[in-house]
């Protein structure tokens, strides 16, 4: 007996709260692909390669920064990676003045670190050395295979909102943030 | 500026960091040998005691570096869940985890052990650390989850149990780096924030440099070399906390 005038109370209060969520976002004016997909939301987008020729490890002539990824120096010189892509070399023995002197393709290239003239860097899920006595023409010293597991295909390395995978755009090699509108996929 | 600051790298849900190496009188780096390099606080690479480490979302993996040119897997640790950086100090791991801070001892580097941890927020939080302070960022957002941005200061005198200190609220920290008395904290597109940590304990602000969305940040001497948005920007660090743009690497 004294416990059914509380759910009497609670009812209506249960009621307003269904309805104020609106969970299918009817009353929304901007279209929504994705129940609750934000209209502008940061989060992952794959990065693709499409051409074979970028498997090969090899040093390039210097290229245009696209994205600009993780950071690494070593005496006067910064590496910078490119998400999925390879590695700048930029030297900056004139910090007013900074050179780039080649781009060293690296495919999936996430993470890098240097010990006397050997880089290590991530070759997708390959832990790759290479000698950069010549950063211009660097040599693959060794590579251990499958170890860790840095790049996944599927999915973005954190959670979140990210970019469907489109297969026709190539083969996935990282992943970048971006400010995403709508996004259709979550981790 | 006697000192020898290292910043430890942490990150936790995404990239987040800033990062720092030294203020001695060489430009040093991440590792403990003279002859490796510096990275960011966003790392999942770094260099200690001639080893490498590695961590991918759950595991750290240990690379004797005896020979450089052909590095020796030595083990795997599982650590936690959303793993982010790495940073080593002297002989010290800190790793960034979602909702977490790890301390491993490289008392024997081939085998790191675990020392302790600092549960935090759920957020993206990069760290840096010296002696007895650690700096770690969180940010929440949408991917980051949480909802507390801040710059949380831990007391690892004791790492066997981090503990919290204090925590100055930011809007968008990311990664950070310490040189001297100076803690430089990426504020992502608010710019870069430059606090006095005299008084290690209470961060105080000095300056805001604006005019770049900041991710992450190198400490050479008088350089910082700021990963930002679209690429790299190179700093001269001046007395009185002048900061001049030297250069910017977007193209």
């Amino acid at each position: 007996m004294t416990k059914r005038p509380v759910a009497w109370v609670l009812l209506p209060v249960l009621l307003v709260a269904l309805a104020s969520c609106d969970p299918f976002g009817r009353h929304g004016r901007d279209p929504e692909p994705v129940p609750e997909s934000p209209k502008e939301v940061d989060g992952w987008a794959p990065v693709y390669n499409k051409d074979e020729a970028n498997k090969q490890i090899k040093s390039m002539e210097p290229r245009t920064i696209d994205k600009g990824g993780k950071i690494y120096v070593k005496g006067d010189t910064l590496y910078q990676v490119e998400s999925g892509k390879g590695i700048h070399v930029i030297v900056l023995k004139q910090p007013s003045n900074p050179q780039k002197v080649a781009f060293i393709n690296v495919l999936g290239a996430q993470e890098i670190a240097i010990k006397d003239n050997m880089m290590y860097v991530n070759n997708m899920n390959d832990l790759v050395v290479l000698d950069i006595t010549d950063v211009r023409a660097v040599k693959i010293a060794d590579r251990i295979t499958s170890v860790f597991h840095l790049v996944d295909p599927a999915h973005p390395p954190g959670t979140g909102y990210y970019e469907c995978v489109d297969a026709s755009k190539g083969e996935v090699v990282g992943w970048e943030q971006k400010t995403l509108s709508y996004p259709k996929c979550r981790n | 500026m006697k000192k020898i600051v290292y910043l430890l790298i942490f990150f936790s849900t995404v990239f987040a960091a800033c990062d720092k190496a030294d203020s001695g009188t060489t430009s040093k780096t991440t590792g403990t040998d003279g002859n490796t390099g510096q990275g960011g606080s966003l790392a999942r690479f770094t260099t200690a005691m001639d080893h490498l480490y590695v961590v991918d979302d759950r595991k750290l993996y240990t690379y004797s570096l005896a020979n450089s040119a052909n590095p020796q897997l030595k083990g795997n640790i599982d650590v936690g869940f959303s793993i982010e950086t790495i940073f080593s100090y002297k002989d010290k791991l800190f790793i960034g985890s979602g909702t977490a801070m790890y301390v491993y001892s490289l008392a024997n580097p081939a085998q790191p052990a675990k020392l302790g941890q600092a549960t935090h927020v759920r957020a993206c939080d990069p760290v840096v650390a010296n002696d007895s302070l650690a700096y770690v960022t969180v940010r929440s957002g949408s991917r980051c989850g949480g909802n507390v941005s801040a710059l949380i200061v831990y007391d690892v005198k004791y790492v066997t149990q981090p503990i919290e200190r204090n925590r100055v609220i930011m809007e968008s920290p990311w990664g950070l780096g310490i040189n001297g008395n100076r803690l430089y904290v990426c504020n992502g597109n608010n710019g870069l924030n430059v606090y006095d940590i005299t008084d290690p304990i209470r961060p105080v602000l000095k300056k805001q440099l604006s005019g770049n969305t900041f991710y992450d940040v190198i400490i050479l001497d008088n350089m910082m070399i700021a990963m930002i948005e679209g690429g790299t920007a190179i700093f001269e660090l001046k007395a009185n906390d002048e900061i001049t743009l030297a250069a910017r690497i977007t193209n």
